[in-house]
């Protein structure tokens, strides 16, 4: 009787052990699959804020060219990265109509020269230097910029002329981070 | 322990045992359901970043004054890109996904790429390694938007019997799927005139025809032929998915330039372009191609007036 009950102690313990080496490998599995993931995860993060930089950079080169901003044959010839001042102020006043169209979420134009920390509206324009097209009050990836030509029909005693000046472009995406 | 028990053949397994098989045999399974899970998420993450990728790499395609740009992506692997539109919203959305072969299984990726800016004609899946694309610009009477042709380097055209212009602007894309003479075998003949090939074009009266689906296609001077390459390079209902999102951004450009247009009449430009421009602003997106031949006199009208202004409006 007595051996009986110290043999099965004896397997008491022998599977408390084993129940816990099973549960220290699996544990263990575990972790090493969480290290991966978050290694995994990181580069995805890094991959994700990488394609949103590209993204930015390559489209603020081609914004300017797109039928929304572009000069097209308004001032003349064709000509590469000049925006319409005209056309601008009209798609800022139908801004949110284009909140989501070019999947970015900044769209901002800074006169060069001569500067102006003056924000454009229909009331001042245009004697203003700073136009935001689009301003969501999200976390953005850093500004992408490009300088571009920014012409607008003007007038004078002589008659109706065109008007270039210097402008910046610049776009951010949404940091989704 | 395994123990034999008595003389009546009966097996006897230790607790232990039992227990470290079943315990085993259930880690083993969680393990492989883990890694497989874990694989299907890097296929979709890797499907769904070339996705991006390629939408990305059409930015620089687009043009600004050229008549046309063209560039090719070459993939690793065996890749089919889904071309899906949808004419939700005010301009609708373009969605790429991609499914690639991996130990010649087709891996399906249920990531959507999307687009609201991106016009991209091909069939519904191109499948290949090797991708040509190129670009042209569609103006209705302003411009529009560049409009993007898939093919896989799979897919042979042949266009021996188009109009020379035709057969110029093919041998300057340089695309070596793309034949304007000594076509291949095995290739897709495009047809102008003679009405018994693969795709048949109807030059004159601006339609395309693919079996039995007729897809209609209009555009102005040089960049005309843009929307023929559309209907040529595309399955019906993606061309046709894919102009009414055109015509969806024509309505909304036309807003543009009618604002313009007030904006600069107190500059002492003029104010002819008015009532096009709320016409235009108004048309009916969904009628899809064959709304553009009603819509080219309007269009051409529209042209003329801009033409015969001295501050141009676009």
């Amino acid at each position: 009787m007595v051996r009986k009950i110290l043999t099965n102690k004896g397997a008491q313990i022998k599977i408390q052990q084993m129940i816990f080496m099973i549960l220290v490998v699996f544990f263990f599995f575990i972790l090493v699959g969480l290290f991966f993931l978050s290694i995994a995860m990181n580069n995805l993060k890094k991959s994700s804020i990488d394609l949103g930089e590209k993204g930015s950079m390559l489209l603020v080169s081609k914004l300017a060219n797109s039928p929304e901003f572009s000069c097209g044959n308004a001032f003349g010839t064709s000509r590469i990265n000049c925006i319409d001042f005209d056309k601008l102020m009209a798609l800022k006043k139908n801004a949110g109509t284009y909140s989501e169209f070019w999947g970015v979420v900044k769209i901002e134009l800074r006169k060069i020269y001569p500067e102006s920390n003056i924000e454009c509206q229909s009331a001042n324009y245009p004697t203003c230097g700073i136009i935001k097209i689009l301003d969501k009050n999200v976390k953005t990836l850093p500004y992408s910029s490009n300088f571009v030509s920014l012409c607008r029909k003007e007038t004078s005693e002589a008659g109706i002329y065109d008007k270039c000046e210097l402008a910046r472009l610049m776009i951010a995406s949404q940091d989704r981070t | 322990m395994i123990k034999k028990r008595g003389n009546k053949g009966a097996i006897e397994i230790s607790f232990g045992w039992l227990f470290a098989i079943v315990a085993g045999i259930a880690i083993i399974f969680a393990a492989i359901y883990l890694s497989s899970k874990f694989i299907q998420v890097g296929q979709e993450s890797i499907g769904a970043q070339t996705g991006k990728e390629i939408g990305i790499l059409l930015d620089p395609l687009e043009t600004s004054f050229e008549s046309s740009q063209t560039t090719s992506i070459t993939i690793p692997s065996e890749t089919r890109i889904h071309n899906k539109c949808e004419e939700t919203g005010k301009f609708g959305r373009q969605f790429i996904q991609l499914d690639q072969k991996n130990f010649n299984k087709w891996v399906k990726t249920d990531v959507d790429v999307g687009f609201n800016n991106k016009y991209i004609f091909s069939g519904k899946e191109v499948e290949g390694k090797k991708f040509y694309i190129f670009s042209k610009p569609f103006n209705f009477p302003f411009k529009i938007a560049d409009l993007f042709y898939i093919t896989s380097e799979k897919e042979i055209y042949c266009f021996d019997t188009a109009p020379e212009e035709i057969k110029e602007e093919i041998f300057k894309l340089n695309q070596s799927n793309l034949f304007s003479k000594n076509c291949p075998e095995n290739k897709m003949d495009v047809c102008f005139g003679v009405s018994k090939c693969d795709i048949n074009v109807n030059y004159a009266r601006g339609y395309v025809e693919k079996g039995e689906d007729r897809m209609y296609f209009s555009g102005l001077g040089e960049d005309s032929t843009s929307l023929m390459y559309a209907a040529i390079f595309s399955e019906e209902a993606v061309y046709e998915c894919q102009v009414s999102r055109l015509l969806m951004r024509l309505k909304e450009t036309s807003i543009l330039y009618k604002d313009k247009e007030l904006l600069t009449a107190k500059k002492g430009c003029e104010t002819n372009l008015e009532g096009d421009l709320i016409a235009l602003s108004k048309i009916d997106s969904s009628s899809g191609s064959n709304g553009l031949v009603t819509l080219k006199m309007t269009v051409d009208g529209a042209e003329e007036k801009n033409n015969a202004r001295s501050c141009l409006l676009w």
